[in-house]
């Protein structure tokens, strides 16, 4: 890339970082590093700039190569919730790209400086993640790559597994167990509605007496911090420092998988407000502004088989925008039936914008789409439910609802928990043998059971103990429990009765 | 500034990770190489010998959630119409490409991949069937030269020039102390008379008697190359013995053979080519295309020649018959003719006779391959099934058929489709390796 284009950008950023000040967005201070396609594939398959050496990193970049040098690149863009905030640029990308894909970030700086959901997380990360593939590296000259790979391999499998509400009560297994006997040393803060929580009846004796001995006190979402802290194994110091990093890095990205709807239709819906401007202030030509619309055309493109974030949440905002504008909302506007009335329905009221930065403060996906997602969007923008049905050689791809309560019920429950099935960890030392129970909380579908018995397999590796997994399964219009064990010599199953 | 453009010349970590996980997918490819086998791009390639082949990644596994149905799901946008079928998606084992859903990390990727690698893939799966070991006359195949001897005559080139300084040393020191002896004079002195004399040992004797006091030559001790010393040494070429083998690969090239048709042919004798000249050092090929008559053409036009008119099989086998008794006798080499045609032919019968003629002449193994669509009239595997006997052999799904005439093993494959290629490959080339050293 040229001198002059590094001063076009550099001019962009000034400007663009004006509008969106002045459109009332509130970022950290951004920093772009323009690099070459190969840099960016990597960043996007390795999650940060710098990171630890695994297969399945080569893995990813090798898909994102592939669909790189295939054409389907969606002008790229990659930021991180860090202070100053970093992102990327490539450097073959034509301007107007590059235009789109900063004004997008500023505003995905913003979602990240000012959702509640981001405000717990790490904006050291780039450096600790730099700083833990050095160590890594000095483990697989230690221990051997085959050591280093295999502990890896068991912690990525269960990343996901942990307590998304871990930074609203930062506690220890002692201040666990003081809060069930009813011990509470510091009481909960006064708030306003302290006066309708419900209050903890004392333990009895009985119960005491078994919660001193029952490990974790209560049961446990956050797999691999309860086996870093637990495992009979015993895990050395540099198995848990290894599995550590697994679990903060999972957990710096959670916040980005609870929030992907959103932040993305949030970005769009600023890139294409500040490139509008920029265009009315003669900063891009009517060629260039030609070319923006052309790829912001492509990243609201419509996918037949998986839901486009950029669209669906662009969508939302517009429309929340549109509704908050003209008053409609509230049980007034929803129980009038007659379309005429609702067509023409303006209370004059104005607050689009404040109820965006509003709603981008508080929100996550899940409840972000159970409240705003409305018929009117939905059928906009078509939104169905498909299933694969089964032929002899193949699975046929069929649209199967479209009415949009239905469709959007569905939307809402497999967004919740990003999708991850909810497991628990009941017992570490179940049969009073170290054993570890977990159960899975069924909610209507089962686990999958190929990578069922191949994630257990992995989490006894890091157990070494026998490890038990409840869940259950469908079985015609009823369920039935399920326990799965793995030991050094496989998994097995046992199935119980129907319920 | 906010925009700068940081200079990333570090190693890229995504190719040493890739090829991490390019090892683990070994077996991935192994599993895919029917697919890449039929992979259209990989013969009709350049000199270059890396290939980027389609595979499914390595998956990563985690809990996620099954299916209640064995039916998968999800949401799409665009469509208002309910019932309507909106793609297709291969069933695994099947896939041609495409992303299947459902399960995470199955998405495709390219890796690149040396062609010598699939072969070695290949290599425990096949060899060339039926391999004996020839008494009378045995391939020999150089491998380059070694030095057998030394001696005192030879050409320049081959001077030995250590050896030949070792034998001037020895003279050298030989002469001194004999000359010490004779005169009673000193080491030095005797030393620095031979080199007055140019080694010349009746002068420098006479020079020491004379009791000359001697100029001093030099420190070192000085050695003079004499006709005497110089050693030659001689060279024998090396070489190894192994089995003859021939390849009489025949092709019908006549106008029924359609692109598709030629381009299974092609494929089959491509890999069966690129695999024989890497597991056997020498295998001899000759190249027989025929319409209603065979001749003997080059590897070039065989592979890129098409022709129009009929087809008579028959012409092919009498001629791979009269190169077994002119060239490849059956006593000296392992003969394996290889036929491929659609199956058309205007005389059956006489193909079948001919056939068994080259039979009869005790070739390691025969090989027809007879590719059908659905609107060939193919009459060949059926005279040939009949005439010689044949059963059909279900193997893992692929139907050949096999059968033996005296000790020659008899096999016949049936192409259909791209996918049909690699297990036809590996019926050919099935090795029996018993015999082998």
């Amino acid at each position: 890339m040229q001198g002059t284009d590094l001063k076009r950008l550099n001019d962009a950023d000034q400007l663009i970082r004006e509008i969106a000040a002045e459109f009332g967005l509130e970022f950290m201070p951004q920093e772009f590093d323009v690099v070459p396609a190969q840099k960016m594939l990597e960043i996007m398959a390795y999650r940060l700039p710098v990171n630890f050496s695994h297969w399945s990193f080569g893995r990813d970049y090798e898909i994102e190569r592939t669909k790189f040098e295939h054409g389907y690149a969606v002008p790229y863009e990659v930021v991180f919730n860090s202070d100053p905030c970093r992102a990327y640029l490539i450097d073959t990308n034509p301007f107007p790209i590059q235009v789109l894909v900063m004004a997008h970030v500023y505003a995905h700086n913003d979602f990240m400086k000012n959702s509640r959901h981001f405000r717990n997380s790490r904006r050291d990360m780039i450096t600790s993640a730099a700083a833990a593939a050095e160590r890594f590296r000095a483990y697989e000259e230690d221990y051997g790559i085959d050591a280093v790979e295999r502990l890896i391999d068991a912690g990525m499998a269960i990343q996901w597994n942990i307590d998304p509400t871990e930074h609203l009560h930062r506690q220890n297994e002692a201040s666990v167990r003081d809060r069930l006997y009813g011990w509470d040393r510091q009481l909960p803060s006064r708030g306003p509605y302290n006066d309708v929580l419900p209050e903890r009846p004392k333990a009895t004796r009985e119960e005491k007496r078994a919660l001193q001995k029952r490990t974790p006190p209560e049961p446990t979402p956050d797999l691999l911090g309860y086996i870093i802290g637990h495992s009979p194994r015993p895990l050395a110091e540099w198995e848990k420092d290894v599995l550590s990093v697994i679990k903060n890095q999972a957990q710096y990205f959670l916040p980005y998988r609870q929030t992907k709807i959103m932040n993305e239709g949030w970005a769009t819906y600023w890139h294409e407000q500040i490139v509008q401007r920029l265009f009315q202030e003669k900063f891009l030509s009517a060629e260039e502004h030609g070319y923006f619309n052309l790829y912001n055309a492509r990243v609201k493109a419509h996918n037949p088989r998986s839901l486009n974030p950029y669209l669906l949440g662009h969508a939302i905002f517009k429309d929340v925008e549109r509704r908050w504008n003209l008053g409609r909302f509230g049980p007034e506007y929803e129980e009038t039936t007659d379309a005429r009335t609702r067509e023409e329905w303006d209370t004059g009221l104005g607050k689009g914008r404040e109820k965006l930065f509003e709603v981008r403060r508080t929100h996550m996906d899940w409840f972000f789409v159970d409240e705003f997602l409305t018929r009117e969007v939905v059928q906009d923008l078509d939104l169905y439910l498909y299933l694969e049905h089964e032929h002899p050689s193949y699975y046929e791809v069929v649209v199967e609802e479209t009415g949009w309560k239905r469709v959007k019920q569905i939307l809402v429950h497999s967004l919740m928990n990003s999708g991850i099935p909810r497991i628990l960890i009941t017992d570490g030392n179940y049969r009073n043998s170290l054993q570890l129970y977990m159960e899975h909380a069924y909610e209507g579908l089962p686990l999958h059971e190929e990578y069922a018995r191949k994630t257990l397999e992995l989490v006894h590796h890091l157990w070494d103990r026998p490890i038990h997994l409840q869940t259950r399964e469908p079985v015609n219009d009823r369920t039935r429990d399920k326990l799965y064990t793995a030991d050094e010599s496989g998994v097995y199953v046992r199935r119980g009765g129907n319920s | 500034m906010a925009v700068v453009q940081p200079d990333y010349s570090s190693a890229p970590r995504g190719k040493t990770d890739a090829a991490r996980h390019r090892h683990k997918v070994k077996e991935a490819i192994r599993q895919n190489l029917p697919d890449i086998v039929g992979d259209e791009a990989i013969i009709t390639r350049k000199e270059n010998q890396i290939v980027k082949v389609p595979i499914k990644g390595v998956k990563s596994y985690q809990f996620i959630h099954g299916r209640t149905g064995g039916e998968g799901g999800g949401f799409g946008s665009g469509e208002s119409q309910r019932g309507k079928v909106i793609g297709r998606r291969p069933k695994q084992g099947q896939s041609q490409g495409g992303k299947p859903g459902g399960e995470p990390g199955t998405d495709y990727l390219e890796t690149e991949i040396d062609i010598e690698e699939i072969i070695e893939m290949m290599l425990d799966d096949l060899g060339l069937p039926n391999l004996r070991r020839k008494q009378v006359r045995e391939t020999v195949i150089p491998k380059g030269w070694t030095f057998d001897s030394v001696e005192r005559t030879g050409i320049r080139p081959r001077l030995d020039k250590k050896r030949s300084i070792k034998e001037a040393i020895r003279r050298t020191e030989t002469l001194v102390a004999v000359l010490m002896d004779q005169t009673g004079r000193s080491e030095q002195d005797c030393r620095r008379a031979l080199a007055a004399t140019q080694g010349d040992s009746t002068a420098a004797l006479r020079l020491l008697e004379s009791g000359t006091v001697l100029p001093p030559v030099s420190d070192e001790p000085e050695y003079l190359l004499e006709s005497d010393d110089l050693r030659f040494r001689t060279i024998t070429e090396d070489v190894e013995y192994q089995s003859n083998a021939v390849i009489l690969a025949m092709m019908d090239v006549s106008g029924s053979m359609g692109t598709m048709k030629k381009y299974f042919a092609r494929s089959f004798y491509f890999w069966m080519l690129s695999f024989l000249k890497t597991i056997y050092r020498k295998v001899e090929i000759r190249f027989i295309s025929h319409t209603t008559e065979a001749k003997l053409v080059n590897e070039h036009e065989f592979f890129h020649k098409g022709e129009s008119g009929g087809t008579k099989c028959a012409s092919a086998y009498e001629l791979t018959a009269e190169l077994i008794d002119t060239e490849y006798s059956t006593s000296h080499w392992n003969v394996y003719p290889f036929h491929f045609s659609d199956g058309e032919d205007w005389d059956p019968y006489r193909t079948v006779e001919a056939t068994k003629a080259v039979l009869g002449r005790q070739p390691a193994a025969l090989g027809y391959g007879e590719i059908q669509t659905e609107y060939s009239a193919s009459v060949l595997m059926k005279a040939l099934e009949e005439g010689l006997g044949l059963g059909a052999v279900q193997d893992n799904g692929f139907l050949h058929y096999e059968g033996k005439y005296n000790e020659t093993p008899i096999l016949g494959v049936v192409l259909r489709s791209r996918d049909d290629l690699y297990p036809a490959l590996r019926t050919f080339l099935k090795p029996d390796r018993g015999d082998l050293p």
